[in-house]
C-alpha cells in the first residue's frame, strides 16, 4: 500500500484532476470576461404571477433595444423574504446593482446606509425628473433632500364593480359609469341597492387573516378625514381617534351579511367576484388583470369620497440602489439608463392594472383608451402611503399588527374604539424600540 | 441504540487486530489514523454549522447586532432583560407551551387507538398501515397548502361539512380564537403516522404466548388488553411522549405556511417570534438572546425528562 510506484500513481492523478479542474473553471470563466462592452446588470424584484411576466416583458424589450446593457433580474417571494435577503445583500456592501422595493419601505432602508442616492441631475439628463411625475408619487423618493427611489407606478386601493349587475341595481349614470357617491351613508345605500341585484353579496372585500387588507381600506377611509397618522421614532403614535373609530365602525357596517360576508378572506373574495357573485369589489389594482381574464362586465374607479378629502391608500413600486461598497461608475451609468427606459417604455405596465408614475406614458392618447385603467387613473395625485417610520410599509409586520389589533371588531362586532386603542398601544411599543438599521439615529 | 452501536463495532475491530500479534500498536495507530479520517468530515461540517453557529448566536444575544449590519456592540445581558419583559415572548412561550398539550395529548392517544385497531386485525392491514402513514411523509410546505384549502372560510371542505350539517360556518385559520385548533388539526393528521408505527412495532414485539396463556385462563379481550397490551407499552409511550413534546416544541414551519407568514397574537410560537425579531424585525442580537431562554427552557425539560425515566427504570 505504501510503495512508492502507487503514490506517485496517486499523486499522478490528483495532479492531472487538479490541472484538470482548473482549466475547466478558466473555461467557465472566459465567457464572462469576454462579454465585451456590454454591461450585466442585477435587478432584483419581487414581481411574480401576472406581474411578473409584464416585467419580464419589459425586461426583454430594454434588453433589444440597446446594446449597452444587458439586464439579468432574480426574481423572489413577496414580501419579508425579499426584504430580508435585500437588506443582507446591501449590509455585505455586495448588492445587486439595481431593485425594486415599495416606496413605503424605503424609510426602513435608508437612514441605515442600506440605499445609495439617486442623482437628481443625471435623472434629469435622461428625462426622469420632478414634472414627469405626479407630485405625490415624486415626493415619496426623497427622505430629506435626497432621492432614494423612483417610482415605476402607483398601486392604489380602488373598486371594481360588474357593470351588469350594477346596471340591473340602477346605480350606474348616463355614462354607464358608477353613481358618484360624497357619503358613508350613501355608500351604503348604493351597495344595498347592488346586494339586492347580486346572487352573493353586494360587495366583495377580503380582509381575513390579512392586515394588509384591513389597513389598505382603513387607511383610505381614514386620510380621506383630511388626516395622516404620524410614528415619529421614540415619541408616540399622532392620530386622531374619533376619525380612526369612525372608519373602522363604517368597515363594521359594509360587513354586515348582507352589503359584505364576514367571512372572505383574499381569495374568496376574488372568487366571489369573479364568478359574478358580487357586484362590487374593494381591492388593489393590480388584480385587474386576472378579473379582466375572468371575463365578467368590468369597470374600476377611484373609490369614492366618503369624508370630504379625495385620498387613496397606495404604494409604489420603486428603483432602487441597494448599497454597494464600490460601485463601477460604468454600471452605474447604465443602471440609470435603465431604469430611464423603462419609465418611457412602462405603458405595458399598466396593463397589469398598474398606474405608471411617468406622465408621458399616462397622458398619451394610447393610455386614455385603455380601460378600465383610464378609469382610475387619477388616483396617482390621491395616492397616501403608509406613515414613514422604520418598521410600516407593504409586507410589514406593522400592517400584521394593525389586522391583529382591529380584525375581531370586524368579525365578531368588537368595540371598534378599544381595537383602535390596541392598536395605538402597539405602535407605541414598537416606536419605543431602537431602528434596528440606525440604532444610534435615536430619537431624534 | 445509536450509543450502543459504535461501541459494538469498535470491540470487534480490535480484537480481530489484537490476534495480528507483535503488528498490534501499528495497526492500532494507523486505524486510528483511518477511524479519524472517515470521521473528519463529519466533525468538520459539526464544528461549522453546529458548534460554530452555537458559540456565535451566544456571543450575538450580548451584542446589538442588527441583520442590516448596524450595531454590534456589547450590550450585557440588555436582550436578556429586554426578552424576559417582553409580553410577546412569554406570550409566544404560552402559545408554544399551550399547542404541546393540544397536539401531545391526540398524537399519543390516537396513535395507540389506531395501532390498536390494525393490529387486531382490521382487513386489509397493510392499506390502513400505508394510510396512516403516508402523511408523514409529505413536506409541510405539501400539507400546509392542503390545509389551507381545507379550511377555507368559503370554499373550503370543513366548512362545507360543518354547512351539511347546518352549522355555522368557521373562520379557521383567521378566529383567533380557534385558529391554533386547526394548527392542532393538520398537525395531528400529519405526524400522527409516526408515533402509530412506532406503537404497531411495540404491539407486534408482545409476544404472543402471552395472550394464549391468558386466553386459557378465561381472559377476554378487554382483560388482555388492560393487563398485557397496555403495560407492555410503557416503555414505548415514554418515548413517544418525549419524542412529542420536542417536537411539538418547535412549532413553526406548518404555522407559518398556514398563516401566511406574520402571525397572529394567539398562534405566535416562539420559534416564529425567534423569527420575526431577526429577520423580519432584523434584530440578531435580540433574537439570539429569546432563543437561548428557549434552549434552557428545553434543557430542563429535558433534564425533567431524563429524571422521569432514570426513577421508572429504578423502579422495574
Amino acid at each position: 500500500m505504501t510503495s512508492p510506484p502507487s503514490l506517485s500513481r496517486r499523486q499522478f492523478m490528483s495532479l492531472t484532476a487538479t490541472l484538470a479542474g482548473t482549466a475547466a473553471l478558466a473555461a467557465c470563466a472566459s465567457p464572462v470576461r469576454g462579454a465585451g462592452d456590454v454591461r450585466t446588470l442585477e435587478f432584483w424584484h419581487l414581481l411574480s404571477g401576472a406581474d411578473g411576466v409584464t416585467m419580464s416583458g419589459l425586461i426583454d424589450q430594454v434588453n433589444g433595444a440597446q446594446g449597452a446593457y444587458r439586464v439579468r433580474p432574480t426574481v423572489l417571494a413577496w414580501g419579508e423574504p425579499y426584504y430580508t435577503k435585500l437588506a443582507m445583500a446591501a449590509a455585505g456592501g455586495r448588492a445587486p446593482d439595481v431593485s425594486v422595493m415599495h416606496a413605503s419601505r424605503v424609510p426602513g432602508y435608508a437612514p441605515g446606509g442600506l440605499l445609495d442616492t439617486w442623482d437628481v441631475g443625471r435623472l434629469a439628463d435622461l428625462g426622469v425628473d420632478e414634472s414627469a411625475f405626479p407630485a405625490a408619487v415624486w415626493e415619496k423618493g426623497f427622505i430629506g433632500d435626497r432621492l432614494y427611489s423612483v417610482a415605476l407606478d402607483a398601486h392604489p386601493f380602488v373598486l371594481m364593480y360588474n357593470t351588469e349587475i350594477c346596471d340591473a341595481a340602477g346605480v350606474l349614470d348616463a355614462d354607464g359609469r358608477l353613481q358618484s357617491v360624497t357619503s358613508p351613508e350613501e355608500f351604503l345605500e348604493l351597495a344595498r341597492a347592488v346586494a339586492g341585484e347580486s346572487e352573493g353579496h353586494g360587495l366583495s372585500y377580503g380582509y381575513l387573516g390579512d392586515g394588509a387588507q384591513l389597513w389598505r381600506l382603513f387607511y383610505t377611509l381614514y386620510t380621506q378625514h383630511g388626516l395622516e397618522i404620524a410614528l415619529p421614532e421614540g415619541g408616540e403614535v399622532e392620530m386622531d381617534v374619533d376619525a380612526a373609530v369612525d372608519s373602522l365602525s363604517f368597515m363594521q357596517q359594509l360587513l354586515d351579511g348582507e352589503i359584505a360576508a364576514r367571512e372572505n378572506d383574499y381569495q374568496s373574495a376574488i372568487a366571489e367576484f369573479a364568478t359574478g357573485r358580487s357586484g362590487l369589489f374593494l381591492t388593489g389594482v393590480w388584480e385587474l388583470r386576472s378579473m379582466l381574464e375572468a371575463g365578467i362586465p368590468l369597470d374600476a374607479t377611484v373609490i369614492p369620497t366618503l369624508y370630504g378629502t379625495p385620498s387613496v391608500y397606495a404604494d409604489s413600486h420603486a428603483f432602487t440602489l441597494p448599497h454597494q461598497s464600490a460601485p463601477d461608475p460604468e454600471t452605474r451609468d447604465q443602471v440609470y439608463r435603465f431604469v430611464a427606459d423603462i419609465l418611457k417604455g412602462s405603458f405595458d405596465w399598466a396593463e397589469a392594472g398598474h398606474i405608471p408614475a411617468y406622465l408621458p406614458v399616462t397622458e398619451s392618447p394610447a393610455y386614455a383608451d385603455l380601460l378600465p385603467q383610464a378609469h382610475y387613473a387619477e388616483a396617482a395625485e390621491l395616492v397616501r402611503y403608509d406613515p414613514p417610520a422604520w418598521f410600516t410599509g407593504s409586507g410589514s409586520r406593522f400592517q400584521a399588527e394593525f389586522g391583529s389589533a382591529v380584525q375581531n371588531s370586524l368579525l365578531r362586532g368588537d368595540d371598534p374604539a378599544a381595537a383602535i386603542e390596541r392598536f395605538r398601544a402597539r405602535m407605541n411599543a414598537q416606536l419605543r424600540m431602537p431602528n434596528p438599521a440606525n440604532p444610534d439615529g435615536g430619537a431624534a | 441504540m445509536t450509543t450502543t452501536a459504535p461501541s459494538t463495532s469498535t470491540t470487534t475491530v480490535v480484537t480481530g487486530r489484537a490476534a495480528g500479534g507483535p503488528r498490534r500498536h501499528a495497526g492500532d495507530r494507523r486505524e486510528r489514523g483511518v477511524a479519524w479520517g472517515f470521521l473528519t468530515p463529519f466533525l468538520v461540517a459539526f464544528a461549522l454549522f453546529l458548534v460554530w453557529p452555537l458559540l456565535h448566536g451566544l456571543y450575538l444575544s450580548f451584542t446589538d447586532q442588527s441583520l442590516t449590519g448596524a450595531g454590534g456592540g456589547f450590550v450585557g445581558i440588555g436582550n436578556y432583560v429586554g426578552a424576559l419583559t417582553d409580553p410577546v415572548m412569554w406570550q409566544s412561550l404560552g402559545n408554544t407551551a399551550w399547542f404541546t398539550v393540544l397536539s401531545t395529548v391526540p398524537l399519543v392517544l390516537l396513535a395507540l387507538v389506531m395501532a390498536l385497531l390494525v393490529h387486531r386485525g382490521l382487513p386489509g392491514q397493510w392499506l390502513w398501515r400505508l394510510s396512516f402513514f403516508m402523511p408523514y411523509l409529505l413536506a409541510s410546505t405539501v400539507i400546509s397548502q392542503i390545509w389551507v384549502w381545507i379550511f377555507n372560510p368559503q370554499i373550503g371542505a370543513a366548512n362545507g361539512i360543518l354547512t351539511a350539517f347546518g352549522a355555522e360556518p368557521v373562520a379557521w385559520l383567521q378566529d383567533p380564537s380557534i385558529n391554533m385548533g386547526a394548527i392542532v388539526i393538520a398537525t395531528v393528521w400529519w405526524t400522527v403516522g409516526f408515533n402509530f408505527l412506532l406503537y404497531l412495532a411495540a404491539l407486534q414485539n408482545i409476544p404472543h404466548q402471552q395472550y394464549e396463556a391468558a386466553a386459557l385462563d378465561g381472559a377476554g379481550s378487554w382483560r388482555q388488553l388492560w393487563s398485557i397490551t397496555l403495560p407492555q407499552l410503557g416503555q414505548v409511550t415514554v418515548l413517544i411522549v418525549i419524542l412529542q413534546v420536542l417536537a411539538s416544541l418547535k412549532l413553526f414551519d406548518q404555522a407559518y405556511q398556514m398563516l401566511g407568514g406574520i402571525a397572529s397574537d394567539t398562534t405566535r410560537s416562539i420559534v416564529q417570534y425567534i423569527y420575526e425579531a431577526g429577520f423580519v424585525g432584523y434584530r440578531f442580537g435580540y433574537s439570539a438572546a429569546i432563543s437561548y431562554v428557549f434552549f434552557a427552557i428545553i434543557v430542563i425539560i429535558g433534564v425533567i425528562q431524563a429524571f422521569a425515566i432514570g426513577r421508572r427504570g429504578a423502579r422495574s
